[in-house]
């Protein structure tokens, strides 16, 4: 179709691409921000004006994995060309590899944080989404006494900040022996997603026609057959939307982890921050951590986009 | 062989109360219609007979054994929805293949069903497709297809063409009466058009708020409707139906309409067929091609002015002024120029239904 468009329309459109341009730019400057520092020299990381061009450098990921202290004195020339040019990259910081007895590299405590943030958020996700979407299927097809009541209640878990409750819920875990553990971390975040799942899981198995499985059981099914067979499939798209966001919720969750957690079950997003502290700040470092954590949501995320559209357009998030 | 029976079923949704001591017998092999305005009951009782709805009161029985208490799985019949229901996420031959899976046949007994099917409805090109893929009148096929691939032992049917548009429904129509003839099956189909009803069905069963109103052939519920609520809602144009008294005239009887000044002229038989009821309050019905028109006077016709003229292409449908009443009549078309015209009128007497007024029951008085 040849639309005519008229002079003022084409002046708006050319205002509304260059505004999507400089929102676009604003969102994804600090992520840039991140990613460059994380490939920069340590001594560029912080230059005034800010070093745009350099040679970028895998120095700060191989120091965020492994445990490294300060060089008394440098290293002989004999142990410099003995290492492994990663181990060289730490020389020439200033620092070496801390190894035990048995000349083992020590690993920094960043890998099990990352993957104690991958368990605690992957299986959090998968149990909220799990429950809220056989809720929302309770509610959506049957009659429940109190059913807007109900609902109420369950949306009403996250009327508070929920840091307002971070000393009750500490004080009960630590009594429970919760605290520091991954299965206290899946409670919490399972129980904090659950309202959101429940919710945004009712709108999209509202928009699932009735009929679907009722044809499924004349067909010949149980509704439970009917409900994995049909609605499931029917679901997916809102169901993945409702995953990634209970999953970036988990992945991101800061305050609960950092005041439940301090080593075991310690996930990345207290950590990252804890290393500012230790010695002169390294922001390359910490920039290399963010930038990993970063990657994990972007992909799931991207995996997930055409479901994410879809599921953005139409259901619960629709208006 | 399959014969459904209801025996003083009941069904409330809250407090009220969607179907009404409702017994019926439907015998193998026979097309049934449900007919009745939204909001009936019909589909109520479709859906209780699938089991995709309890019943508060009675009995289903298929084959005899009461099936109230059984699941839909377990009552061995197929349905048809209005929206069709395909799986979205199946392609053609897995919608069709989907009943079948739940039984536990082999691969290839499975899609050799699900081809013949395909064939008999010439959907055999559409198998790989996804239902957004198809056409209305395709996806009707396919949602037909997918209730007969199991050979249940009854098809049941909700408005499964009301979402076409008119002229794919005809064609629809036909095939599925084609179809009935050659599988079948035990069917109940339910609809609010009485067209529909009309062509399809072997037996009518018409119902209103809840309550069974008439069971028969096309025919019957037709020409021998059992009440006021039959005689108006089967038959399009609509039956005209004005308040009448009888009186007795020397040589017949005068049945006047509402406050018109004279009478239409009926055999003294009436008389004795009314049975007592002559003086009661008495309903005329008249169906527009029993009302007889001409344009010259004769022996037994009244004095009418035309008023709107309908032409309906086939014929045309005349208002006729009758008192302060429409008398609605059927002419061939053209027959009447317009407005104001002075014809004659007769009520054909062996064409007129006299209704108990109070109760709206038909007096079945054949002249």
């Amino acid at each position: 179709m040849a639309a005519v468009r008229t002079s003022s329309e084409i002046g708006f459109n050319r205002v509304a691409i260059v505004a999507v341009l400089l929102v676009t730019i604003i969102f994804l400057a600090p992520i840039y921000w991140i990613a460059s520092t994380a490939f920069k020299p340590r001594n560029l990381a912080t230059t005034i004006p800010p070093t745009v061009v350099f040679q970028p450098e895998i120095s700060p990921f191989v120091k965020l994995f492994t445990k490294r202290s300060q060089l008394r004195s440098p290293p002989t020339p004999e142990e410099y060309a003995a290492a492994p040019w990663w181990e060289r990259v730490v020389f020439d910081g200033g620092e070496k590899i801390v190894r035990d007895g048995k000349g083992q590299v020590q690993w920094s405590g960043y890998p099990s944080r990352f993957l104690n943030s991958l368990i605690i958020a992957i299986t959090s996700t998968v149990l909220a989404v799990g429950m809220g979407t056989f809720t929302a299927y309770g509610f959506s097809r049957f009659k429940v006494k109190g059913e807007a009541d109900l609902l109420f209640f369950i949306l009403s878990t996250r009327m508070l900040p929920p840091v307002v409750v971070a000393i009750p819920m500490f004080l009960m875990y630590r009594a429970v022996g919760l605290n520091d553990t991954h299965v206290g971390l899946i409670i919490l975040y399972t129980a904090f997603n659950l309202s959101f799942s429940v919710w945004l899981m009712k709108g999209f198995m509202d928009e699932i026609p009735k009929e679907y499985e009722e044809a499924a059981l004349v067909d010949g099914y149980t509704r439970m057959e009917a409900f994995f067979k049909i609605v499931l499939p029917e679901a997916a798209t809102g169901i993945a939307a409702t995953a990634v966001f209970c999953f970036i919720t988990a992945w991101n969750e800061y305050a609960f982890a950092l005041i439940m957690t301090n080593r075991r079950a310690q996930t990345a997003p207290p950590f990252i921050p804890s290393q500012v502290g230790s010695g002169l700040p390294d922001w390359t470092v910490i920039a290399a951590g963010t930038f990993l954590f970063l990657l994990p949501v972007a992909i799931f995320t991207f995996l997930l986009r055409n479901h994410l559209l879809r599921g953005m357009s139409f259901g619960a998030i629709r208006k | 062989m399959t014969q459904i029976e209801l025996r003083g079923v009941q069904k409330f949704f809250g407090a009220v109360q969607v179907i009404k001591d409702l017994n019926l017998k439907i015998s193998d092999n026979e097309f049934i219609v449900l007919l009745g305005q939204s909001g009936c009951g019909k589909t109520t009782t479709l859906r209780a007979i699938a089991g995709l709805e309890t019943i508060d009161e009675g009995d289903i029985l298929i084959d005899g054994k009461p099936v109230q208490h059984l699941k839909a799985a377990d009552r061995d019949i197929a349905m048809v929805f209005q929206s069709f229901s395909l799986y979205p996420h199946m392609s053609v031959y897995e919608n069709i293949a989907f009943p079948l899976r739940a039984t536990r046949k082999s691969k290839s007994e499975i899609d050799s069903e699900v081809r013949s099917v395909a064939k008999t409805l010439q959907i055999t090109d559409l198998l790989g497709k996804k239902p957004s893929a198809l056409s209305g009148g395709d996806m009707q096929r396919v949602a037909i297809g997918r209730a007969l691939v199991r050979r249940p032992k009854a098809m049941l049917m909700d408005e499964p063409i009301g979402a076409l548009d008119a002229k794919l429904r005809e064609e629809m129509r036909a095939e599925i009466k084609r179809l009935h003839i050659k599988q079948g099956s035990t069917t109940i189909y339910v609809t609010h058009d009485q067209i529909e009803a009309m062509s399809l069905a072997d037996r009518i069963v018409i119902m209103h708020e809840g309550v069974l109103q008439q069971v028969g052939s096309p025919d019957e519920v037709y020409s021998r409707p059992a009440n006021l609520f039959v005689a108006q809602f089967v038959g399009s144009p609509v039956m005209n139906v004005a308040d009448a008294a009888v009186a007795e005239k020397a040589a017949s009887v005068s049945v006047t309409l509402g406050d018109a000044a004279t009478g239409f002229e009926f055999p003294r038989a009436l008389l004795s067929k009314l049975n007592g009821h002559a003086g009661g309050q008495l309903a005329l019905g008249i169906r527009p091609e029993g009302v007889l028109v001409r344009r010259e006077a004769a022996d037994g016709f009244m004095a009418v002015e035309t008023q709107i003229v309908e032409p309906l292409g086939s014929f045309d449908i005349v208002d006729l002024k009758v008192g302060s009443n429409m008398l609605r009549a059927r002419t061939k078309s053209g027959f009447i120029s317009g407005p104001g015209e002075r014809v004659f009128a007769r009520i054909d007497p062996t064409q007129a239904h006299f209704f108990d007024k109070a109760s709206g029951k038909s007096l079945e008085v054949r002249l």
